[in-house]
C-alpha cells in the first residue's frame, strides 16, 4: 500500500504532474514580473487555469509524426526521456522519513541518472530526420561532455566531506559550517546545472533562433507534452540534488520538514530565472572555453579545498 | 559641386542644371556614357549609389533611367538620368556594379520589376518578386495585373514547382560524402521573419548565404499610381509599420514640391514631434529584436512597455496607435488639443524614469559585449561601398544624418549633433540604437517647448493652423524627397502625368535592402550561431525589404 502510494501519490506521478503545473504558472509568473508584462488574467484567480489548459491542449493536439523517420523510436525517446527524469525521485529524502528506495549510493544513482537524461534527449534529435533537430542532438552531446565534468566534481564534494554517498545521511550531518565550506562547491554545481538543463546563458541545443528548438523541432501533441513533463521532472530532480547536497534539504529553522526542501527548490529556480532574464545566450565556442578554461580547473580546486577544509574543521573524518 | 558640374559637362548631355542646394540634376544625352560618368562621378568623390529606379514612359516608348549618386559627408550629390529604349531586345545598359557594389541588388530589382537588363552584372537573377512574376515584367505600365491574378492556382502551382527543382537540385550540387548541407533559415523560422536565408553550411559553420526575399512584396510603388495624392500615403505608411510616419513624411514633401506648396511653420515643427516619436517607438523595437536574436525577451517586453506611452501619444493624436495615416500633403492631417501634449509628456518622462535601468542592465550587458563587440564589423569603407545608411553607417563612425545634412520639417531651428559609434560591430550598433532614443526624446522636448510657447504666445493656432490645401490635381513634374527615416535615408522619387490624380511613378528607395545585402560579406566563415546576432543588429525590417 506505502509503495503504491509513493509510485501513484508522492513523490510519484501525482506529485511530478502537480509539480510540473505548478512550476510552468510560477515561471510565468516571475518571468511576467521580471519582464513587466501582465499576462491573462481572466482564467480563474490570477490566470492560474492557464497553464492547465494549456497543457491540456498539448495532450489533445494532433502528434505528428514526420516522414522517414521510424516511429517507434520517435515516439518511444518521450516516454524513455520522461521515466528516466522521473527516476531520481524515488532517491531523495522528501522527508525525514519519506524516501522510496532508501540506499547507500543515493548520490552515485541520482547523478548517474541526471547524467544520462542528455543521451535520450540526443536520441530524439537523431532520430526526427530533420537538419535542425540533428544539429541541436550534436550541440547536446558538446554541452554536455564539457558541462558533466564539472557537475560530476561539484557534486563530489558533499560526499568528500562527509564520506557518505547516502543522501539522507548527508542532510543529516549538514550544519552551517558545511555550508559555508559548500558554498563555492554550490556554486559550480549550480553553473553546471544551468549547462546542464539547457537554461540561459547555455540554452544553446533549444536555441530558436538558431536552430529552431534543436531536437524539439519535430515533436508536436502528446510527445512534446512528454518531453516537457520530462524536462521539469528533471528541473525537479536537479534543483531537488542541489538542496539535497548543499543547502541541508529537508532540514528547517524550527522545524524539519517537506515545506522548507520546497522553499528552497523555488529560491535555486527563482535565482535560474533572474538569469535567465538577464543574461543572453552565449554561442558554442565561448562554452566550450569558459567550461574547459575556467569551471572544469575550478571544480578540481574546489575538491582540493573540500579535502583541506574536511582536515582543518572535521578532523580529517 | 562646381567641380562635379565641371566633370558633368565634358559628356554630352541634354541638361545639368542645380536641384536643391545639394543636388545636381543631369540627363545624359547616351546611354553608352553612363560607365564612363560613373567612374567620373566616384573618382570626384561621390563614392554612394543610392539607389537605381526606372520609369517607364510608354508614350514616348522610353525607359528612364534614375541613378542617384551620393556624397555622404560632403552634402553633394548627383542625379543622374538617361533614356533606354523600351523593346524588350534592346532595353540594355551598362552595369555600375562593378564599380559601386550597392548597386547590384537595385539592378535586379530593376531587372525583375521592368526587364532592363544590365550588361557586365555578375549575378542578374530576379529578386524579389515570386516565380510567376518572371520575366513579365510587372511594373511596366503595359502589364496586365488583373489577367495575372486571375490564374492564382497556376501561379502557386509554379511556384511550388520551382521550390520542388530547387531541393531536388540542392541534394544533386552537393557532395554526398561530405557534411555540407543547405539550411532554410527561414522564411518560418522563430527570428527570421519573412525573408529566407539560404545558408550554405558545413555543420555549424557557415560556407555562403544567398538571402530569398520578397516574401511579402505588396508592390507597393504600384499600388500609390492607383490612388489619389492624398488616399496614397496609406500606402506609403505601409513600407514599415515600426516607423511609418517618416515614410508618409517623404511622400509629402514630394507632392508639394511638385504642386509647389509652403505648409505652415506649425505643420512642420509637428511633423518634427510625430517623426520623432515614430523613430524612438521604431528604435525601442530594434533594441527589443537586437535582444531577442539572442534569446532574451526582457528588453522588448520592457521597452514595449515604454513604447506604449508614446503610442498613446499617436492615438491620442490620430485615433490609431501604429498605422496612423496622420501627415498627408499639405502639412499635418489633424489639428493638436492641448490634452495631446501632456500625453506626449507622459510619455516622456516613462522614458527618462526607465532609461538608466535599460542603460545599466542591457546596454552594459557583459554577456552581450562577450558576443557582440566582436563580430558583424562594418568599415567606413564599407558604408560607402555598400550605401549603407542611417544607424548602420553611424555606428560605423560615417558622420550622415539628412536631418543635418539636407535638414527639411523644422529640422534646421533644432540643436542636434551627429551621433556616431567608432568600430562598427554589432555592438556598436545596439548601442548607436539606444543614443538615438536618448537624442531623440531631447529633439521632441526642444520642439515641444517651441510649439508650447508659440502657441502661449498665438503665433501659431493649433486648431487651424496644421493644413493648407494642396490641389486635387498635380502638374507635370518630378521630385525627389529625402528624409532621415529610423532606419536610414528613405528616397522617394516621384513623377506626375499633366492634370495627374494619382502618381505616375513612385520609386521608394529603403535602407534594409542595402543592409540584407551585406549579410552574406558578414557571416561568411562564422557559424549558425552568429546569424541571428548579425541580422538584428542590422535593424532588418521585411516590410521596407520587400515593399
Amino acid at each position: 500500500m506505502q509503495t503504491l502510494f509513493n509510485i501513484v501519490v508522492f513523490p510519484g506521478i501525482l506529485y511530478i504532474l502537480a509539480w510540473t503545473v505548478l512550476l510552468f504558472w510560477f515561471f510565468r509568473k516571475f518571468m511576467a514580473a521580471l519582464h513587466k508584462r501582465v499576462g491573462p488574467s481572466f482564467n480563474g484567480p490570477m490566470g492560474t487555469y492557464q497553464t492547465l489548459f494549456d497543457l491540456s491542449k498539448l495532450l489533445t493536439k494532433e502528434s505528428i509524426t514526420p516522414k522517414g523517420v521510424n516511429p517507434y523510436l520517435f515516439s518511444l525517446m518521450p516516454l524513455l526521456a520522461l521515466s528516466i527524469a522521473i527516476l531520481p525521485t524515488a532517491l531523495i529524502p522528501w522527508t525525514p522519513d519519506i524516501t522510496v528506495a532508501k540506499s547507500s549510493y543515493g548520490l552515485l544513482g541520482l547523478v548517474v541518472l541526471i547524467g544520462i537524461e542528455p543521451f535520450i534527449l540526443f536520441l530524439t534529435g537523431f532520430g526526427s530526420n530533420n537538419k535542425y533537430s540533428f544539429l541541436g542532438g550534436i550541440r547536446i552531446l558538446t554541452q554536455m561532455i564539457s558541462m558533466e565534468t564539472s557537475f560530476f566534481l561539484a557534486a563530489l564534494s558533499p560526499a568528500i566531506l562527509f564520506s557518505t554517498l547516502n543522501l539522507n545521511s548527508i542532510i543529516q550531518q549538514s550544519s552551517w559550517l558545511s555550508f559555508a565550506i559548500l558554498l563555492p562547491g554550490f556554486v559550480l554545481y549550480f553553473i553546471a546545472l544551468l549547462g546542464l538543463l539547457e537554461q540561459p546563458p547555455f540554452n544553446i541545443p533549444d536555441a530558436e533562433q538558431e536552430i529552431v528548438y534543436g531536437f524539439y523541432t519535430e515533436y508536436s501533441g502528446t510527445n512534446y507534452f512528454l518531453l516537457k513533463v520530462s524536462e521539469f521532472s528533471e528541473f525537479m530532480a536537479v534543483f531537488a540534488g542541489a538542496v539535497t547536497l548543499f543547502l541541508g534539504g529537508y532540514k528547517g529553522l524550527f522545524f524539519d520538514g517537506f515545506s522548507f526542501l520546497f522553499a528552497k527548490m523555488l529560491i535555486v529556480a527563482m535565482i535560474m530565472m533572474a538569469i535567465r532574464a538577464s543574461t543572453p545566450r552565449i554561442t558554442m565556442k565561448q562554452m566550450l572555453m569558459f567550461s574547459w578554461k575556467y569551471l572544469v580547473p575550478l571544480s578540481l580546486v574546489n575538491i582540493a579545498w573540500i579535502m583541506i577544509a574536511k582536515i582543518l574543521f572535521f578532523g580529517g573524518m | 559641386m562646381d567641380t562635379l558640374k565641371e566633370i558633368l559637362s565634358s559628356f554630352e548631355s541634354e541638361y545639368i542644371e542645380n536641384y536643391k542646394p545639394t543636388w545636381l540634376k543631369v540627363k545624359i544625352a547616351h546611354s553608352a556614357d553612363l560607365l564612363q560618368v560613373a567612374k567620373a562621378l566616384k573618382e570626384s568623390g561621390l563614392k554612394t549609389i543610392s539607389t537605381v529606379s526606372a520609369t517607364d514612359f510608354i508614350e514616348d516608348n522610353r525607359i528612364e533611367m534614375n541613378y542617384f549618386f551620393e556624397d555622404m559627408l560632403n552634402r553633394r550629390n548627383c542625379w543622374l538620368k538617361c533614356d533606354i529604349s523600351r523593346e524588350l531586345e534592346n532595353c540594355k545598359i551598362d552595369s555600375i556594379t562593378p564599380l559601386f557594389k550597392g548597386a547590384s541588388w537595385h539592378e535586379r530589382e530593376t531587372f525583375s520589376m521592368f526587364g532592363v537588363k544590365f550588361t557586365g552584372h555578375d549575378d542578374l537573377r530576379p529578386i524579389i518578386i515570386s516565380q510567376d512574376y518572371y520575366g513579365k515584367n510587372p511594373f511596366r505600365k503595359d502589364f496586365d495585373w488583373d489577367t495575372h491574378e486571375a490564374n492564382t492556382v497556376e501561379n502557386i502551382n509554379l511556384i511550388a514547382d520551382s521550390f520542388k527543382r530547387e531541393e531536388a537540385e540542392n541534394e544533386k550540387n552537393i557532395d554526398p560524402n561530405s557534411s555540407e548541407t543547405v539550411l532554410n533559415w527561414g522564411p518560418t523560422h522563430p527570428a527570421s521573419g519573412p525573408i529566407r536565408l539560404k545558408v550554405h553550411c558545413d555543420g555549424e559553420d557557415i560556407i555562403g548565404i544567398d538571402p530569398d526575399i520578397g516574401f511579402v512584396w505588396r508592390a507597393l510603388e504600384h499600388l500609390v499610381t492607383k490612388k489619389d495624392f492624398v488616399g496614397a500615403i496609406v500606402a506609403v505608411e505601409r513600407l514599415c509599420f515600426m516607423d511609418n510616419i517618416n515614410s508618409m513624411l517623404s511622400y509629402a514633401q514630394a507632392v508639394e514640391e511638385i504642386a509647389d506648396v509652403q505648409i505652415t511653420e506649425f505643420a512642420k515643427w509637428m511633423r518634427v514631434i510625430l517623426g520623432e516619436v515614430a523613430r524612438i517607438s521604431s528604435h525601442m523595437m530594434g533594441m527589443g529584436g537586437f535582444y531577442n536574436a539572442m534569446g532574451l525577451h526582457t528588453v522588448a517586453m520592457w521597452n514595449m512597455d515604454m513604447r506604449e506611452f508614446f503610442l498613446d501619444f499617436l492615438e491620442s493624436y490620430s485615433g490609431a496607435r501604429i498605422a496612423t495615416a496622420s501627415i498627408e500633403p499639405g502639412g499635418v492631417r489633424y489639428p493638436l488639443q492641448k490634452e495631446m501634449l501632456v500625453e506626449l509628456q507622459a510619455a516622456l518622462d516613462k522614458f527618462d524614469n526607465t532609461k538608466e535601468d535599460i542603460r545599466a542592465i542591457f546596454v552594459k550587458n557583459p554577456t552581450m559585449r562577450l558576443r557582440a563587440s566582436k563580430l558583424g564589423f562594418i568599415t567606413e569603407d564599407e558604408v560607402h561601398d555598400y550605401a549603407l545608411c542611417g544607424v548602420v553607417a553611424r555606428a560605423s563612425g560615417v558622420k550622415t544624418d539628412i536631418r543635418i545634412d539636407e535638414p527639411y520639417a523644422a529640422y534646421d531651428k533644432i540643436k542636434m549633433d551627429y551621433v556616431t559609434q567608432e568600430n562598427g560591430s554589432s555592438q556598436d550598433r545596439l548601442i548607436q540604437l539606444f543614443q538615438e532614443i536618448e537624442q531623440s526624446v531631447d529633439i521632441i522636448k526642444q520642439a515641444k517647448e517651441h510649439v508650447e510657447q508659440k502657441i502661449q504666445s498665438k503665433e501659431f493656432n493649433p486648431i487651424k493652423d496644421h493644413m493648407v490645401k494642396v490641389p486635387k490635381k498635380l502638374p507635370k513634374g518630378e521630385a525627389i524627397s529625402r528624409v532621415e527615416w529610423a532606419r536610414g535615408e528613405v528616397l522617394m522619387h516621384l513623377v506626375t502625368d499633366e492634370k495627374a490624380k494619382s502618381p505616375y511613378r513612385l520609386k521608394m528607395k529603403a535602407p534594409s535592402f542595402n543592409n540584407t545585402m551585406m549579410l552574406n560579406h558578414l557571416l561568411k566563415g562564422k557559424t549558425l550561431s552568429d546569424i541571428p546576432l548579425v541580422f538584428g543588429s542590422l535593424y532588418i525590417c521585411q516590410g521596407d525589404l520587400d515593399r
